[in-house]
């Protein structure tokens, strides 16, 4: 079997909807005999997958009173709203807004200048300068940026935004640039190079070009990167817990920890609050799945 | 208590901006924790006091736990703290006192031995160091507590042990009535540390911990504890403790619900519990099924079986940096306004506690929880000594080192005598 | 290079400067910092005063990091080698277009939705011996010391990183397969490849690329679990699970004692470094670097 001489190396071609598979493809692979062994498998994974997302949902309807005396993994006996009711009633909306903040805070600039940056390095990549940039942001995809908390912490200490929301959105931006920009990079070379070319003819500018070509262009990459970024800072704790202090600045993972008295923790409010932080996530993953797992697939595996 | 988010992070933040606890000329500052019920009982007993002395009122201001023991550290440090601090007495308390940062207020005990006498004495020892009181004890008391399950005792026809050997000997009962005899929350930490506690001081006395607290280089040499570490891997190797109790958290109550859902027969905990068990148990608390009783005494051992351990009190120390004037109007809030009859009755009432009051128990009467109130005041009231936990009474960096043995220890994977020569390599230092 | 390539560098090149500059006020900057900071003394609030090699004897004299560094490359190595093969099964599992499997797909990525800390928290209720999952279900053999016990533990967090990483990494693999051209196993079946053979001469060797990028994202993503292993163990029990990312949280942040953390961080910048060139190395070329660079 020959299997290199036969690739027709189809990502470097194919448009920005490369990710999505044709489906023709797909009924040929599947005329085969069904696999039994997989399909088994199959089913067993979703079963360790489902048990505790199924568990997190039962026991946010149980009364803090009956958790222990009911079996874990029965549905409630007397469903209650009450976790929900006290999840929200401690706060949770402001965690929920603060959340929000951070996630467009980040999500937005990041993609815009990362775009930039990627069109820059994509268009005009054989200039020394933009090589080294271009190395710069590939070797920040390597380096664990996390470590870099203490000086981060001294930074935002010395800017004087400590305990602020400023103060989690900054660095966020930074940590999302260089994946962010490697992505892009990829689908705005998939656009043809005799578009650009014409568009020049045209007497179009390179930022008239950037904005009315590569954007549109690359639209299923930048809601892709955007969502992908956006859950990454929704479900971020680190930079919340070393930067943050007051408890009306508290973001929704870091109020799920300290979603706790001195001595005690109510686990059904906190399951309850995790379904809460949860759901805006699952609708977005609703509307925007295909999108999402398409794209994202495609920024990682060309 | 094991997931106290990071000191200091407050830092330099709160520099350059007046602090929130900075009062306005003519007031006394004031900084106190924001959890509730605690939160509104303190602010009723400020709020009585601002009433009664108009010309010389506190500026209250209220933080969230971590956040508190981030800023008071960083406060005392930058001279912005407030009058009055609020602490818990012990290892932090002698922190201040060693940089002169709180008055000595022994005279002002000796010229107001109302206020002295008043409190509990056992409340006091938190607060002296060296044998100089620092602080004012205040609120309420909250023992560790020896909580048995009254309905599995009659099932195996046992009676709750006084001594270690009888407790020794109820492990192989409950065991196979397939009862566990102990609940722990052993991921907690502090709460295999209660074992500790109250076994080097039935075995050895109180002198034995006061002194490696006092810094005594081999300090944990001594063979009493040994002894208790021994005692404590023999109760884990018997099969005292619930299966897998490293796994079971405390800050969750699942260590509580073991008890009350007839899991596990007895548990060692604090006074605290309590309420939880009632809120959560159902009729276990109010249908007079919870068992309460002092730790066991230990054959051959020298400690005083009054001996107590727990949260003794809180405290508020006066930051020496003070003006004069403020100072004032805080021995006034201490002789005044604290533990009034009006506060002590909140702290019975609201919190379900025993305020650190000699004679509260007149107040008891009728209370729901009598009984157990009752049990409480005496337990506090006539210790002997009321021991601090250890993590408290020693400094933060040695207190990890002890709550990592600890541990080590009760996995079974170092011995008592390592357990030993870790700890001595803290003293050093 | 063509003029007009060349030509539009000259304008183009002050597209990257926003993302440049954060990224070198908040990225490399710090990166430098710690180096600096590792050779000084700050409690993290007060003055920062140089120390010279202090924090660097002590803490490569003290025996908790290569404690800490053998847990972190457990936990890399084994979430790596779960990962991986269930990964990429998945991922070929989910390629081929059956409608229940679509149906799966849905469900499977459903931790990718959920915070590291949310997980964490659910995972250490759910595996409470007493009142968990093993009791619920009444499965014995899930009742188990699940956090007590170092190894265990040590599984346990192996196990909750995985279940919160596969998703998002057959993911990967999963529309890495939809590019194999079909032609390859028409071929193949022609020539009477069963479905193993197929899978390890085609589908493995053409994931080749992805496998990397993959291997990269997990391999220097373990250096930097906190959250999760904060929140299950916190290091515990004992030490147990106390990798590079906890044991510099906890002396800097915990301890107060920043110039040692900034030795720890300046490690795991050294491992990250070092992990992702032998990575490169070890994939001829640097599967992320060469899309560029190509262009």
């Amino acid at each position: 079997m020959s299997t290199s001489t036969q690739l027709p190396a189809p990502a470097a071609t194919a448009g920005p909807g490369a990710g999505r598979p044709a489906p023709t493809r797909r009924r040929a692979v599947s005329a085969e005999r069904p696999n039994y062994l997989a399909g088994v498998a199959g089913w067993i994974w979703l079963a360790i997958i489902i048990v505790p997302v199924y568990w997190i949902v039962i026991t946010s309807f149980k009364a803090q009173s009956s958790y222990f005396r009911t079996n874990p993994m029965a549905p409630p006996a007397e469903p209650t709203l009450a976790n929900y009711r006290l999840v929200i009633e401690s706060g949770f909306l402001r965690y929920f807004l603060n959340s929000v903040i951070i996630t467009v805070g980040t999500t937005v600039p990041a993609v815009l200048v990362s775009f930039m940056a990627a069109f820059a390095i994509v268009r005009g990549g054989q200039g020394r300068f933009l090589r080294v940039v271009n190395g710069v942001f590939l070797m920040g995809l390597a380096i664990p940026l996390q470590a870099t908390i203490i000086p981060v912490y001294l930074i935002i200490i010395r800017l004087h935004l400590y305990d602020s929301l400023l103060a989690l959105i900054l660095p966020s931006i930074a940590f999302a640039i260089p994946l962010t920009v490697l992505i892009l990079g990829n689908f705005i070379r998939d656009v043809p190079k005799e578009l650009f070319e014409s568009m020049r003819l045209d007497g179009a500018t390179e930022w008239g070009t950037m904005w009315r070509l590569a954007f549109p262009l690359t639209r299923p990459a930048l809601v892709t990167v955007s969502i992908y970024q956006a859950l990454t800072v929704w479900n971020a704790f680190l930079l919340p817990l070393v930067l943050t202090q007051s408890p009306e600045l508290r973001v929704l993972p870091l109020a799920l920890w300290t979603f706790q008295g001195q001595y005690t923790i109510n686990i059904p409010a906190v399951l309850a609050s995790v379904v809460l932080t949860t759901l805006p996530i699952l609708a977005l993953y609703i509307i925007g799945r295909r999108q999402l797992l398409s794209g994202l697939a495609a920024g990682f595996t060309k | 208590m094991a997931l106290a988010a990071p000191l200091g992070m407050s830092a330099l933040a709160s520099c350059g901006t007046a602090g929130p606890g900075q009062a306005r000329a003519g007031e006394a500052s004031i900084w106190y924790l924001s959890t509730q019920p605690q939160e509104g009982i303190r602010q009723a007993g400020v709020e009585a006091f601002n009433a009664a002395n108009p010309d010389g009122k506190l500026a209250l201001t209220f933080f969230q736990n971590d956040a508190y023991k981030a800023k008071i550290k960083t406060a005392i440090g930058a001279d912005q703290a407030p009058t009055m601090i609020w602490t818990w007495g012990g290892g932090g308390l002698r922190e201040y006192v060693r940089n002169g940062q709180v008055d000595d207020l022994t005279d002002w005990f000796a010229e107001n031995p109302a206020v002295k006498d008043k409190r509990f004495a056992p409340s006091f020892g938190a607060a002296t160091i060296d044998g100089r009181i620092y602080a004012v004890p205040c609120e309420n008391v909250s023992p560790i507590v020896f909580y048995y399950n009254k309905d599995l005792f009659a099932q195996v026809g046992a009676q709750p042990p006084t001594t270690w050997n009888e407790l020794m000997a109820l492990v192989p009962v409950f065991n196979n009535a397939g009862i566990a005899p102990m609940s722990l929350g052993g991921q907690s930490r502090w709460t295999s540390m209660m074992w500790l506690e109250y076994l080097l001081d039935r075995i050895g006395g109180s002198e034995v911990f006061e002194t490696i607290a006092g810094g005594e280089k081999d300090g944990w040499s001594h063979p009493a504890v040994t002894e208790a570490l021994t005692k404590i891997q023999d109760f884990i190797r018997a099969g005292g403790f619930v299966n897998g109790f490293q796994s079971v958290t405390a800050d969750s109550n699942a260590d509580q619900a073991l008890l009350y859902t007839g899991k596990a027969a007895m548990m060692l905990h604090g006074s605290w519990t309590y309420g939880g068990m009632k809120e959560d148990g159902g009729d276990f608390v109010p249908g007079g099924h919870l068992g309460f009783t002092t730790f066991p005494e230990v054959e051959g051992g020298v400690g005083d079986p009054a001996f107590a351990v727990g949260n003794p009190a809180s405290y508020l120390a006066l930051n020496s940096s003070a003006t004069e004037e403020e100072k004032t109007i805080a021995k006034n809030y201490f002789a005044n306004g604290l533990l009034t009859d009006a506060d002590a009755d909140n702290w019975i009432t609201k919190a379900g506690s025993v305020p650190i009051v000699n004679g509260a128990d007149a107040k008891f009467a009728g209370a729901a929880d009598e009984e157990f109130l009752q049990f409480v005041y005496d337990l506090s009231s006539n210790a002997p000594v009321f021991a601090q936990s250890w993590d408290q009474a020693l400094p933060p960096a040695t207190a990890d080192v002890l709550l990592t043995n600890i541990e080590q220890l009760f996995g079974l994977t170092i011995t008592p005598e390592q357990w030993v020569a870790n700890m001595n390599a803290t003293q050093t230092s | 290079m063509t003029s007009a390539v060349g030509g539009g560098q000259r304008s183009l090149g002050w597209l990257v400067l926003p993302a440049l500059l954060f990224f070198a006020a908040f990225g490399i900057l710090p990166l430098l910092a710690v180096v600096a900071l590792s050779f000084t003394s700050w409690d993290g609030l007060g003055e920062i005063m140089p120390a010279g090699l202090d924090s660097w004897t002590s803490v490569l004299a003290d025996p908790g990091l290569p404690h800490a560094l053998w847990v972190t490359f457990l936990i890399m190595a084994l979430s790596w080698l779960v990962q991986t093969p269930v990964s990429i099964l998945i991922g070929t599992f989910l390629a081929r277009g059956h409608r229940y499997r679509a149906f799966l797909a849905v469900l499977y990525f459903l931790p990718l939705l959920l915070s590291s800390a949310a997980i964490a928290i659910a995972y250490k209720a759910l595996l409470d011996p007493n009142f968990g999952l093993g009791a619920g279900l009444g499965v014995p053999w899930l009742v188990q010391n699940w956090l007590g016990e170092p190894v265990l533990a040590l599984g346990t967090v192996v196990f909750v990183v995985s279940w919160q990483f596969i998703p998002f990494h057959s993911l990967v693999y999963q529309s890495a397969v939809r590019q194999i051209p079909v032609s390859l196993y028409e071929a193949a079946r022609i020539d009477g490849a069963g479905r193993v053979r197929q899978f390890f001469a085609i589908t493995l060797p053409q994931l080749k690329y992805t496998l990397i990028t993959s291997s990269t994202l997990m391999v220097v993503g373990s250096l930097t679990f906190f959250d999760l292993i904060f929140v299950l163990t916190a290091g515990g029990p004992a030490d147990a699970t106390r990798a590079l990312a906890v044991d510099m949280y906890l002396r800097g942040f915990r301890g107060n004692l920043m110039g040692p953390a900034s030795v720890i961080a300046t490690i795991l910048v050294l491992v990250g470094l070092a992990l992702a060139l032998a990575l490169r190395r070890l994939g001829g070329k640097d599967p992320t670097a060469s899309q560029l660079e190509g262009a």
